[in-house]
């Protein structure tokens, strides 16, 4: 008897939370509305291991894009160095190779932590507003990508000793899964059990309080920017691996969106102040379930295919920022 | 048209909200042409409930409405309720900072002043002109709003309500209807002297308009009003006529609370007030100087002793606070705590860390109003809530949180229903109280209080009184900012008085009493 009610009442709770996170985050409506929907209409496509496989992988890019940045946009600032950080890192460890051998990958996190060190000083001390200055720098060091490949001479930037970590232990999943898994673990443990989450929030929803209340509001600035440039980094092996021990040698804008796309639908709003890494995993999973699924559907023109998926993104990024008025910190 | 000829009458306006909770039981008020109605109450006693009906923003249940003697249906929404004459201005800032005032004076009414879609600036900068001139107000059309101070801002705010009404009703001149103005604490981001001023702009608009006048402050609803309903629980509980009634404030407050008024507390309390003689010095601070605000400012603070900053708004004493705090820079003079230097520049995370605590009155400014209790009070106190993994990466508990929380929900009576209530749900006085209840178990050495009880009601100020008497009977030396020389002969042990940022004379408590007559 007793044992029951305490078997029943754990089921409560766990209904009541599940319905909580359901209701703070509509991401996980149109997780479960995707999937439905895919399944029924391509059950044999959406459903099969190789297109799941090829799901997680993409799963792990997108949050790996954009886990790091969710911390500056909760400031209620914006940094969009991340493709600059993921490309000219990776012409880094390229170049780096010869010298530093399997170490030079270490190059990435390093030089991502120092470009969101660059970017959080100039964005609190000379007030340079964060959107035009983190596309600055990507685009420096997207240009200098293409330099780097230019005198190479080659069309791919590859450092195949690298193709070790491509195997992955675990059959199914994937290595850049893997990979991206302790970073997740990382971001959600800052969020929710170290001063920094907090103290994120607090800047982005009440700045002048966040200040009475003795936080040393520029410090934190500059140390979201860092945190973000330091997971953009080490995120940005794993998307290495993925692409086969590659760097990114091409500035594609889609990307920007992927990053910032699986903020907001997320339910991080750009004005910050709340949400955080939990939306954005679930964001990026709903911006991966949407590419891939119409990706899949017969009668949708992949050459297309961005402009659909970022019409439905505008559409869903409308409807999510209704949703959230009101909405609360998780 | 008689005097006494009413203009807007509500007769038995009930509401209720979620089926529970009763905010409105039966209230019934009536407005008459060129009169001041003042309506009071503690928060929570249904003011804004009635003047959100009376605009449109809300049904009511029941009830009637009448305009100049003919029924009519309540408004369906704001826009209704300007076209029978009734407009508000709301308490929080309703200007806005970047507008000229003559453009925040129009804003949307500009279609009533376009031609082929060109905005007739001509027509509007001398309509603006002559409005002005009517009401009495002076201030140049063409600054930015946020340049006035903030007395001016809310009789252009006031103006804008009367002027909207006028086009909205399409009067010339203005006879036929008279506009009834609700405004909601007008006087609330106001200095004394600035209250005064709002006032007289107000006496020589009551010529041509009424107002409705919701406030707690009970000396100026005294003062300017023509008549008062005391508002409790819902009910219209007492109803004044000032002019042909003599009532004392102590009454009011008394119909207001339905229980003593904070007067008695303070007769009970302020006798256990008494300096701490040969504590530690705590604070000390010495030539304290910034330009155009304070000049050489000096006193030493000590242990469980509260020094009140006393003066007329605009005397330096709220900048004075500030310095010490951080939250503005000081040109010149020392600032030590426990002998330790202050950098004059430094920020307020470095006074936090030195031991200084600092609450505004404005909770709006200090809360994050979307957090829960637990989090509010955490944000202060992470070292408390805060669990060593592997000796060296601090990890927040959220049981040590939600005990820290609870304790000083407890200790201050905060009325909640748990420590996840989030902040913008409680009452005026129990957000306050949050606000200075967070800096309780941090054990700050020096707490700077800044108008502690502004806002909130007779009750609630009661208790934030005694919370802040066992504070300092605990130890913790406090400096007082306010407006009300009640408040410093409750809590200080020292009166500074300023004038034009000059110390005049260092009184005693009992001085301070008998010089104010109190």
């Amino acid at each position: 008897m007793n044992s029951e009610l305490k078997r029943w009442k754990t089921g409560s709770v766990v209904v009541t939370s599940t319905l909580r996170l359901v209701k703070a985050s509509p991401a996980v409506w149109a997780i479960v509305t995707l999937i439905v929907i895919f399944s029924a209409l391509v059950p044999d496509k959406f459903l099969s291991i190789s297109n799941l496989v090829a799901i997680l992988k993409n799963f792990a890019v997108t949050s790996m894009l954009a886990i790091g940045p969710t911390f500056v946009i909760l400031l209620g600032s914006i940094d969009v160095s991340f493709i600059g950080i993921w490309m000219f890192g990776g012409a880094l460890v390229w170049l780096l190779y010869p010298y530093l051998g399997l170490a030079s990958i270490v190059i990435y996190p390093v030089f991502g932590l120092l470009v969101g060190l660059f970017n959080g000083v100039v964005h609190v001390k000379a007030k340079v507003p964060s959107f035009i200055l983190t596309i600055a720098v990507t685009a420096i060091f997207a240009y200098l990508t293409t330099y780097v490949r230019n005198i190479s001479g080659l069309l791919t930037l590859t450092v195949p000793a690298y193709d070790f970590l491509l195997e992955s232990p675990i059959p199914y999943i994937p290595s850049s899964f893997l990979l991206a898994l302790p970073l997740i673990v990382l971001a959600l443990f800052i969020m929710f059990f170290t001063k920094l989450g907090t103290y994120f929030c607090a800047i982005g929803s009440n700045e002048e309080g966040a200040k009475l209340a003795g936080i040393n509001v520029e410090k934190y600035k500059i140390l979201a920017f860092m945190l973000s440039g330091l997971l953009v980094g080490l995120g940005s092996i794993a998307i290495f691996i993925h692409l086969g021990c590659r760097a990114r040698v091409d500035f594609d804008p889609s990307e920007l969106v992927r990053g910032l796309a699986a903020i907001v639908l997320g339910g991080t709003p750009l004005a910050g102040g709340m949400g955080g890494p939990q939306r954005t995993l679930l964001g990026a999973l709903v911006y991966v379930l949407i590419f891939n699924g119409l990706f899949l559907l017969p009668g949708v023109d992949p050459n297309l295919l961005k402009l659909y998926v970022g019409t439905l993104l505008l559409g869903a990024v409308v409807v999510a920022s209704k949703a959230l008025k009101g909405a609360l910190i998780a | 048209m008689s005097v006494a000829d009413p203009i807007l009458e509500v007769k038995n306006v009930s509401k209720t909200f979620d089926r529970v909770v009763r905010a409105l039981d039966n209230v019934s008020i009536v407005v008459r042409k060129n009169e001041i109605v003042s309506v009071v109450g503690e928060n929570g006693a249904g003011k804004s409930t009635l003047m959100k009906i009376l605009v449109g923003v809300y049904q009511p249940d029941s009830g009637e409405m009448y305009h100049l003697g003919r029924r009519v249906p309540f408004p369906k929404d704001p826009l209704d309720a300007l076209s029978r004459g009734i407009s508000i201005v709301y308490q929080e800032r309703g200007v806005i900072p970047h507008l000229k005032v003559y453009q925040f004076l129009f804003l949307g009414l500009e279609e009533k002043f376009t031609r082929l879609g060109r905005l007739q600036l001509g027509r509007i900068i001398s309509l603006a002109k002559s409005v002005f001139e009517e009401l009495g107000l002076k201030c140049n059309l063409a600054s930015s709003m946020y340049e006035l101070p903030p007395s001016t801002q809310k009789m252009v705010e006031i103006a804008r309500a009367i002027l909207s009404v006028r086009l909205m009703v399409g009067m010339d001149g203005g006879s036929e209807i008279t506009p009834v103005i609700i405004l909601d604490e007008p006087t609330a981001p106001l200095s004394i002297e600035e209250r005064d001023e709002l006032f007289n702009y107000l006496l020589n608009l009551k010529k041509s308009n009424s107002f409705i006048f919701v406030s707690h402050i009970i000396p100026e609803v005294m003062k300017f009003s023509d008549r008062i309903y005391v508002l409790r629980d819902g009910r219209v509980v007492a109803q004044h006529d000032l002019s042909s009634e003599k009532i004392t404030e102590d009454q009011i407050f008394r119909e207001i609370v339905g229980r003593e008024s904070y007067y008695d507390l303070w007769t009970r309390y302020v006798s256990g007030v008494s300096a701490v003689e040969g504590g530690r010095v705590v604070l000390s601070v010495r030539n304290l100087t910034k330009k155009g605000y304070f000049e050489n400012i000096s006193f030493d603070l000590h242990e469980g002793e509260c020094i009140g900053l006393f003066g007329p708004a605009g005397c330096g004493k709220s900048e004075i606070a500030k310095a010490l705090y951080g939250e503005i820079a000081a040109d010149a003079g020392r600032i030590l705590v426990d002998g330790r230097e202050v950098k004059l520049r430094s920020e307020p995370y470095v006074r936090v860390k030195l031991g200084i605590g600092y609450f505004s009155g404005e909770t709006g400014r200090e809360l994050f109003f979307f957090w829960p209790i637990r989090k509010n009070v955490s944000i202060v106190n992470f070292d408390k809530v805060a669990k060593k993994l592997l000796k060296m990466i601090p990890v927040i508990s959220f049981n040590a949180e939600k005990s820290l929380t609870e304790k000083i929900m407890k200790k201050l009576r905060i009325r909640a229903p748990s420590t996840e209530t989030e902040c913008y749900s409680l009452s005026g006085g129990n957000k306050q109280k949050v606000s200075i209840g967070r800096w309780l178990e941090k054990g700050p050495k020096i707490l700077i209080l800044e108008d502690p009880t502004i806002g909130i009601d007779v009750g609630a100020r009661e208790e934030v009184y005694e919370v802040l008497l066992e504070m300092k009977r605990s130890g913790i030396a406090m400096i007082l900012v306010s407006d009300d020389p009640k408040e410093y002969a409750i809590l200080c042990d020292k009166i500074i008085s300023i004038k034009n940022g000059i110390i005049q004379t260092t009184y005693t408590n009992e001085e301070f009493r008998r010089l104010m007559e109190l």
